[in-house]
C-alpha cells in the first residue's frame, strides 16, 4: 500500500525564546511535532513490504531560507524511522500563511505521488488546531477519520476506533482515506544506527508553490504574536526534612489565604 | 452581513458585532433554545454538518460562523472551511470586526503566546473557554428543517460510551493532580486521601488517563484535556510539559511536589517541594488534619 504521512516541522514550544514583549520565532528551533512521530510509525506499519511510505511537510515558520537545512536534518530522522522518501514544500508565501494554503499544498503533493491513505497526527504541538486532516480530505474529495487510536486496513477498507470526548466510535471507511491518529495508537520507534545511516541516502524532494501550480492567496494572516507571561512566586523548597518542607507548605497556604485553618 | 451561530452565546456575540444571526442546531431542543436568540434556526438532525454549513453558505450567505467546540463540530468546520475557501480559527478568545476584516485572537505555542489573525470573511470559529453564559432570550425565531446527505463511505459499526463519574474539575476550588511519578495504580490512594482532607478533586496528566488508564478521562488536565482554574492546583509527580501546563495557566496558585529539582514544573509554580511524593503525601495529609483541626 502507498502511504503518505504528514509531518509538521513545528516550533519547539519547550525551547521557545520569549522576552517581555516579543516571541523570538526566528531564534526558536523546529522539532518534529510529537504526535506526527506516531503518524510516521503507523504509516511505516501500514506500508508493509510491498508499498511505499512518503512524508510530506510544509514549512510554516520563517525564515524559510535558513530553515531549509534545519528542516532537512529533521526529515532525515523521519526517513530513519522507515519512510522511503520525503517531500518538503518550502516557500516564503507559506510562512505565516493559513491552513487553507497548507492543505492545498499537501493535497497537491498527495495527488502527485498517488497514495491509498494519508496519515496525519491528531494536532500539532505549536498550533494545536486539528484542522489539516479534514481540510486535506475536503481538497482531495476523500472520506476522513480523525482521532484514531486503533486502525486496521484490509481489502480496500479501514476499521478504526475513534476517540471522541465522551465516547469511542468504531467505524469503517473505504480507501482512499485520510486518518489522523492520537498518541495512544502506538509507540514510535527509535531508529537504529543502521537505519540512520541508510536514511542519508534516501531522497528529499524540495518544492515551491510554483512547482505545485498553486497561485491562490491565504484567507488569514498572522498579524501579531505576543508572549503570554505569567509571573509566579517560585518558592521552591529543596533543603530540610520532609516535616519541615510540609510545614512550610502549609504555612504558605495559610498565609496566602488558600486554606483557612484554626 | 450575517453570522451563522450554534449557541445563544454566539448569537449575542454576533449581534454585538452588528451581524444578523442565523441559527444552526443539531437537535430540536437546541433549536428551541437558539430560537430565543435569533430570527431563524436551521435544524440538521442527521447527516453531514459540513455539508449543512456549505449549503447555508451558498443559500443564505454568512460572513462569520461560530460553531461548537466538540471534536466532531471542529472536523465539520475545518472540512467546510476548505470547501468554501475560508479561514477557521478554533478556540478563539477574542473576535472583532475591523473594517472589512475580522481580527481574531487565540492562544498558541503551548499557550505561551497569543496569536492575532486577520481574516477576510467568511470566517469560521469555535469559541475557547471563558465565553459568558447568556439567559433565555425571547426572539421567538422560526425553526426550519434542513436535510443533508450522509457520507456513505464512512459507516458506523458501534459506539462505546466512556465511563463517567461525578468529577467536575472545571468547578473545583482545589485540585490535587497526579502524574507518572506514581509507580502503581493503588498508590493513587495517597492523592485521593489528601484530596479528601483538602476538600479537593483529583486531576491527572495525560499518560495516567490515556496510556495507563488508571483514571477515567474526565480527570485528564491539559491542552488535549480539561482547562481548569482552581484556587490551588497541586501537581504531584507531574513533570510539567508545556501541554500539561496549557490546561492550568488560569489557576490562582500552582504548587508541585516532585523529586527532581530540575523538573520543568518548578518554573510554573508559586510553591514547590523537592522530595519523594511517597514521603510527602502521607505526612502532608496528616499535618493538614492536625493544623486544620479536622479529624
Ligand atoms: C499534542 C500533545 C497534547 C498533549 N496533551 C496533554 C494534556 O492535555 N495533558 C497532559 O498532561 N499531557 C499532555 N501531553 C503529554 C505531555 O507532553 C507529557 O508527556 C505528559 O504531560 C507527561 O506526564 P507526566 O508529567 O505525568 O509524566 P512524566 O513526564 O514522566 O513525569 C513524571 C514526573 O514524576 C517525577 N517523579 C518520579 N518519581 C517521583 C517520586 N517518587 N516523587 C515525586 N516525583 C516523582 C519525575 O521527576 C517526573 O518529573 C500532550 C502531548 C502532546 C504532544
Ligand atoms: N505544515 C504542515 N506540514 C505537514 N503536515 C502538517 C502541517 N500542519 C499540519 N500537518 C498535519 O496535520 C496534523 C494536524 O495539524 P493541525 O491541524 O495543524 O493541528 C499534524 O499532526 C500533521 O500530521
Amino acid at each position: 500500500m502507498n502511504v503518505a504521512v504528514l509531518v509538521k516541522l513545528a516550533l519547539d514550544t519547550g525551547q521557545l525564546r520569549l522576552s517581555q514583549s516579543a516571541v523570538g520565532v526566528e531564534e526558536t528551533p523546529l522539532k518534529i511535532s510529537d504526535i506526527d512521530r506516531n503518524a510516521v510509525e503507523e504509516a511505516v506499519k501500514l506500508r508493509g513490504n510491498a508499498g511505499k511510505a512518503v512524508s510530506i511537510s510544509v514549512l510554516k515558520w520563517p525564515p524559510v531560507g535558513r530553515r531549509t537545512q534545519e528542516a532537512e536534518n529533521l526529515l532525515r530522522e523521519v526517513l530513519a524511522m522507515g519512510v522511503d522518501e520525503a517531500y518538503l514544500v518550502a516557500d516564503e508565501a507559506l510562512a505565516g500563511s493559513d491552513h487553507y494554503m497548507t492543505a492545498k499544498a499537501i493535497a497537491e503533493v498527495v495527488r502527485r505521488i498517488g497514495a491509498d491513505i494519508v496519515v496525519a497526527g491528531e494536532a500539532t504541538v505549536d498550533g494545536y488546531t486539528a484542522q489539516i486532516p479534514a481540510r486535506v480530505a475536503a481538497e482531495l474529495g476523500w472520506p476522513y477519520l480523525t482521532y484514531v487510536r486503533e486502525l486496521r486496513v484490509e481489502g480496500g477498507r479501514a476499521v478504526a476506533r475513534r476517540d471522541l470526548e465522551d465516547r469511542v466510535l468504531v467505524v469503517e471507511a473505504d480507501l482512499p482515506l485520510v486518518v489522523s491518529v492520537t498518541r495512544e495508537i502506538n509507540v514510535p520507534r527509535i531508529p537504529t544506527l543502521l537505519a540512520i545511516r541508510a536514511a542519508m541516502k534516501k531522497p528529499i524532494a524540495r518544492l515551491g508553490l510554483g512547482d505545485l501550480g498553486i497561485g491562490e492567496a491565504p484567507r488569514a494572516r498572522l498579524a501579531e504574536l505576543r508572549p503570554l507571561m505569567v509571573s509566579r512566586r517560585r518558592l521552591i523548597v529543596k533543603e530540610g526534612t520532609v516535616e519541615e518542607k510540609v510545614d512550610r507548605f502549609i504555612d504558605f497556604l495559610m498565609e496566602e489565604g488558600i486554606l483557612r485553618g484554626t | 452581513m450575517r453570522a451563522l451561530v450554534s449557541s445563544p452565546e454566539a448569537a449575542v456575540l454576533a449581534r454585538e458585532m452588528g451581524l444578523e444571526a442565523l441559527g444552526l442546531a443539531r437537535t430540536d431542543e437546541e433549536a428551541r433554545r437558539l430560537a430565543g436568540h435569533v430570527g431563524r434556526v436551521y435544524v440538521v438532525r442527521s447527516g453531514s454538518v459540513a455539508e449543512a454549513i456549505v449549503t447555508l453558505y451558498r443559500d443564505e450567505g454568512f460572513a462569520l460562523a461560530v460553531l461548537p467546540g466538540t471534536r466532531e463540530a471542529r472536523d465539520a468546520a475545518a472540512h467546510a472551511a476548505q470547501l468554501i475557501g475560508a479561514a477557521f480559527v478554533p478556540d478563539a478568545v477574542n473576535v472583532a470586526l475591523a473594517g472589512d476584516k475580522f481580527r481574531v485572537e487565540r492562544l498558541v505555542l503551548g499557550n505561551k503566546a497569543v496569536a492575532v489573525y486577520e481574516a477576510h470573511p467568511p470566517l469560521l470559529l469555535t469559541l475557547g473557554p471563558g465565553s459568558r453564559p447568556v439567559g433565555e432570550g425571547s426572539a421567538g425565531g422560526e425553526i426550519r428543517e434542513l436535510s443533508v446527505g450522509e457520507d456513505r463511505r464512512v459507516r458506523s459499526l458501534s459506539v462505546e460510551e466512556k465511563p463517567k463519574g461525578a468529577v467536575r474539575l472545571e468547578d473545583a476550588e482545589i485540585i490535587v493532580s497526579v502524574g507518572r511519578g506514581f509507580k502503581k495504580k493503588e498508590d493513587l490512594q495517597l492523592a485521593f486521601h489528601l484530596a479528601e482532607v483538602l476538600g479537593a478533586q483529583v486531576g491527572c496528566s495525560r499518560p495516567i488517563a490515556a496510556d495507563l488508564k488508571w483514571l477515567p478521562e474526565e480527570h485528564w488536565v491539559g491542552l488535549s484535556g480539561k482547562k481548569v482554574s482552581p484556587r490551588l492546583y497541586l501537581a504531584v509527580g507531574i513533570s510539567g510539559q508545556a501541554q500539561h501546563i496549557a490546561g492550568i495557566l488560569n489557576s490562582k496558585y500552582i504548587a508541585a511536589i516532585n523529586s527532581d529539582p530540575n523538573a520543568p514544573i518548578f518554573q510554573y509554580v508559586d510553591f514547590g517541594i523537592v522530595d519523594d511524593l511517597y514521603k510527602v503525601l502521607p505526612l502532608l495529609a496528616q499535618r493538614l488534619k492536625e493544623r486544620l483541626g479536622r479529624a
